[in-house]
């Protein structure tokens, strides 16, 4: 309620953040893991008799790599800062505020990857062999230590462990529990995705077949043990979480929506799901590559992108209602009543910084209270809309969902008074054309 | 061990026969692996629907639907995936259908491919109108009590085939019965034969070559054999498909209404499922009498897509073939403007 509202009809902020993530997510897990397919496939090269054929697609890979990592990667990375500090910018504050030494890593991490990336690159013809090796090498090593600080802040959100905010730990906070589990899937799940990316750059090699075998069974071997690592680490991951997380995957909620919400159910079926059609669909790759043209190997990395939109809903469902788990709720308040601005009971929009001063009655106090409480999560006619959820309210049933709603364990408390809560609903039945009489 | 086997069962010359068939490669390949995408849903149907089958009750529809979606382990997923795979099999299977009629891939001597290819959309239509019905709910119940009144008045056969179909005067508990039956046993029986047929057909055919693939000079004419080359190549696209629905079924889970009660009044804007939209819309264009002018329409239209094979004959396409492409399009441009326009209104 400090900042003003950022108020996107029928997707919702949340969403926006989430489709980028997900684009994002893909890029930058085949920048790390392309790094290191790129630094063995300079090694595996100098030992092959058709070496010069293999850095020829090699050379092909990293042109393709370069745009994809440093044209998609960089407009979704910034994306994602632009999105996120406008939909919550509270939790974007506490995030710079606690890990400001770790995001200066990052940055000079980004400056070492890609200035090691272009010398690479455009040093092709003439850079001798060992340093082309030592700049693949230390590519992949600067990439990867990028993923280990943004992991580190990543999965604070989720587990923050020990990091309290009143001891504000860092080291607690940056190697929390669930630190190592994701660190290690998704070293795993770059691995994957680098495979998939070289089987695709492989198929455009089109010119002999000999030589697409090798390169495409070369590309599986990435794959495919990756692939049946990934649940086992996802599984140690899945041990880490909060209990409420792991009630609300197994349980689901009634109540919600017309029926079951087990959301968070779906989404980690899909990202497993799709995890073993990748599966599939490398075996049959690697059986016959010369039969591989490009639409099977782009099919694949689809379904990489299907799995990852399961694994990031997953993640940001299980954590429900939180933003920074049992710290900061998603639309933006403090658990802790004495950090938030408005204690539970007084009158909300009163600490409301952007909200117009609006005279008690006013029926706009519930549409305020609904930008300020409620859009972080929901639209009035979109995604997760309220009027689907709203069309049996009654004032009187409205003013005690209201009151209750945080009992369900996937929504926070209500922040403001009787009268608060009585705007609010009046408001949202208003919605579906009827009026809000007072209960 | 793969001696042992093969003496045990002499596939090979099946096998042979599969690798004979020769794939074309051209510009437009990319539309065949159509017919193997629609296997691949046909094949999502069948494991979702058993699983269905298990705790669905013909006697109970809505509760039944209802103990699905909300108590048995993961049902709702697979109610999701069935609704979902159910409606992209349509949409497969119309795009197939274009794709085929405009590579000319119905000409002699694959006239009877086309015809069997017809009616499996027909099935499959049926299918989906069968299966809407079954969970019992008002969005359902009315979309098909409006649908068989269409039916009804249909000249000659129509009031024997609703009443057939309803089990009565009107849609009751007696439908679900009719329904059921329909839905988990003739059709999959028939569907199922006659895909046995037409994928017979298609081996035995092998594939057609588009009059510019057809017109290249041999050397310059690239297959790849069926199998397994096309085959293993299709997995991963298969793999694809799969991962579509099962995120659709993730994202958009299939709703419940409320249960279905025939005595009170149809809710506001009751309509047909997308695939029916174009009928729908094109008879709201012939109110009262002229209705029999509509349907009359929708039938020749129907026919005349099944009498293409016998028209369309020559190859390379003369001057009457060029004309029937034109019809098509014109045929899909409607098809697709009476749908938007049924959604929209």
């Amino acid at each position: 309620m400090n900042y003003p509202v950022w108020n996107v009809d029928i997707l919702g902020g949340g969403l926006i953040v989430a489709i980028i993530a997900i684009v994002h997510m893909l890029v930058s897990h085949v920048a790390v893991g392309g790094g290191a397919l790129l630094a063995v496939a300079e090694v595996w090269s100098d030992g092959q008799p058709d070496g010069a054929r293999i850095r020829t697609w090699l050379r092909r890979f990293a042109t393709w790599f370069l745009v994809f990592t440093t044209v998609f990667g960089a407009i979704t990375g910034v994306g994602i800062w632009f999105a996120i500090q406008l939909a919550s910018p509270e939790a974007t504050s506490l995030l710079i505020h606690q890990f400001v030494f770790a995001w200066a890593a990052e940055w000079v991490m980004f400056l070492g990857e890609l200035t090691v990336l272009y010398l690479y690159f455009y040093g092709w013809d003439v850079n001798s062999r060992a340093m082309q090796r030592f700049l693949a090498v230390a590519y992949f090593v600067i990439a990867w230590l990028s993923l280990f600080i943004i992991n580190g802040i990543l999965s604070f959100m989720m587990t923050p462990g020990g990091w309290t905010l009143e001891n504000r730990d860092i080291f607690r906070a940056f190697f929390n529990p669930g630190f190592f589990p994701l660190l290690l899937l998704r070293t795993v799940v770059m691995f994957l995705l680098a495979g998939l990316f070289g089987m695709l750059v492989a198929t455009r090699v089109a010119a002999d077949d000999d030589l697409k075998e090798k390169l495409i069974r070369f590309c599986a071997k990435w794959v495919i043990p990756a692939a049946v690592a990934a649940p086992l680490l996802a599984f140690w991951y899945w041990t880490t979480l909060p209990g409420s997380a792991v009630a609300l995957a197994l349980g689901g909620v009634t109540g919600v929506a017309g029926g079951r919400l087990e959301v968070v159910t779906r989404y980690g079926l899909l990202a497993g799901l799709a995890g073993a059609l990748i599966l599939v669909g490398t075996f049959a790759m690697a059986l016959r590559p010369r039969a591989a043209n490009t639409a099977p190997a782009l099919a694949l990395l689809l379904v990489a992108q299907l799995a990852i939109m399961g694994g990031e809903f997953f993640r940001e469902m299980a954590r429900k209602p939180y933003v920074i788990h049992g710290v900061l709720y998603s639309n933006q308040l403090w658990k802790e009543p004495g950090k938030a601005p408005a204690r539970l009971d007084a009158p909300y929009l009163d600490a409301a910084r952007w909200a117009p001063r609006l005279p008690a009655q006013s029926p706009a106090r519930g549409e305020w209270i609904y930008r300020l409480q409620c859009a972080s999560c929901h639209t009035i006619d979109g995604y997760r809309g309220l009027m689907k959820r709203t069309v049996a309210w009654t004032p009187a049933f409205g003013v005690r969902w209201l009151s209750t709603m945080d009992t369900l364990k996937v929504m926070p408390p209500f922040e403001g008074t009787a009268q608060d809560r009585e705007a609010l609903a009046a408001w949202v039945i208003s919605l579906h054309g009827r009026t809000g009489v007072k209960p | 061990m793969s001696r042992f086997l093969l003496s045990r069962f002499p596939v090979g010359p099946l096998i042979d026969f599969m690798a004979k068939k020769k794939v074309p490669e051209h510009r437009c390949s990319g539309w065949y692996t159509l017919g193997g995408i629609a296997l691949v849903f046909l094949a999502i149907q069948i494991f979702t629907g058993i699983l269905l089958m298990v705790y669905y009750r013909p006697s109970q529809p809505w509760a039944s639907v209802q103990r699905i979606v909300v108590e048995v382990p993961f049902g709702a997923f697979i109610r999701s995936i069935h609704h979902w795979s159910a409606n992209l099999m349509a949409l497969g299977l119309f795009v197939h259908m274009f794709s085929t009629f405009f590579m000319k891939a119905y000409r002699p001597t694959r006239e009877f491919t086309w015809l069997t290819g017809l009616c499996l959309l027909g099935l499959v239509l049926l299918f989906s109108f069968s299966g809407y019905l079954l969970p019992w709910d008002e969005l359902s119940f009315f979309a098909t009590r409006v649908g068989i009144t269409e039916l009804e008045k249909a000249p000659l056969v129509g009031t024997w085939t609703a009443t057939l179909l309803r089990g009565g005067p009107d849609v009751t508990i007696d439908t679900i019965g009719r329904f059921y039956v329909l839905h988990v046993v003739v059709l999959p029986l028939t569907v199922l034969g006659l895909v046995v047929v037409h994928l017979t057909l298609v081996q035995l055919h092998g594939m057609s070559e588009p009059d510019s693939f057809a017109a290249l000079p041999p050397e310059r004419k690239r297959y790849r054999p069926f199998f397994t080359d096309f085959l293993l190549a299709e997995i991963p696209i298969w793999m694809l498909v799969t991962g579509v629905v099962l995120a659709l079924a993730a994202a958009v889970p299939r709703g419940l209404a409320p249960e279905a009660d025939p005595t009170a009044a149809a809710p506001a804007g009751i309509k047909p499922e997308w695939y029916f939209l174009a009928p729908y819309q094109t008879l709201k264009l012939f109110p009262g009498r002229l209705e029999l002018l509509g349907m009359g329409l929708m039938a020749a239209a129907v026919l005349s897509a099944a009498v293409v094979p016998f028209i369309d004959r020559v190859v390379p396409t003369d001057r009457r073939g060029r004309m029937v492409a034109l019809i098509g399009a014109a045929g899909i441009a409607g098809l697709a403007a009476m749908t938007a326009w049924g959604g929209l209104s």
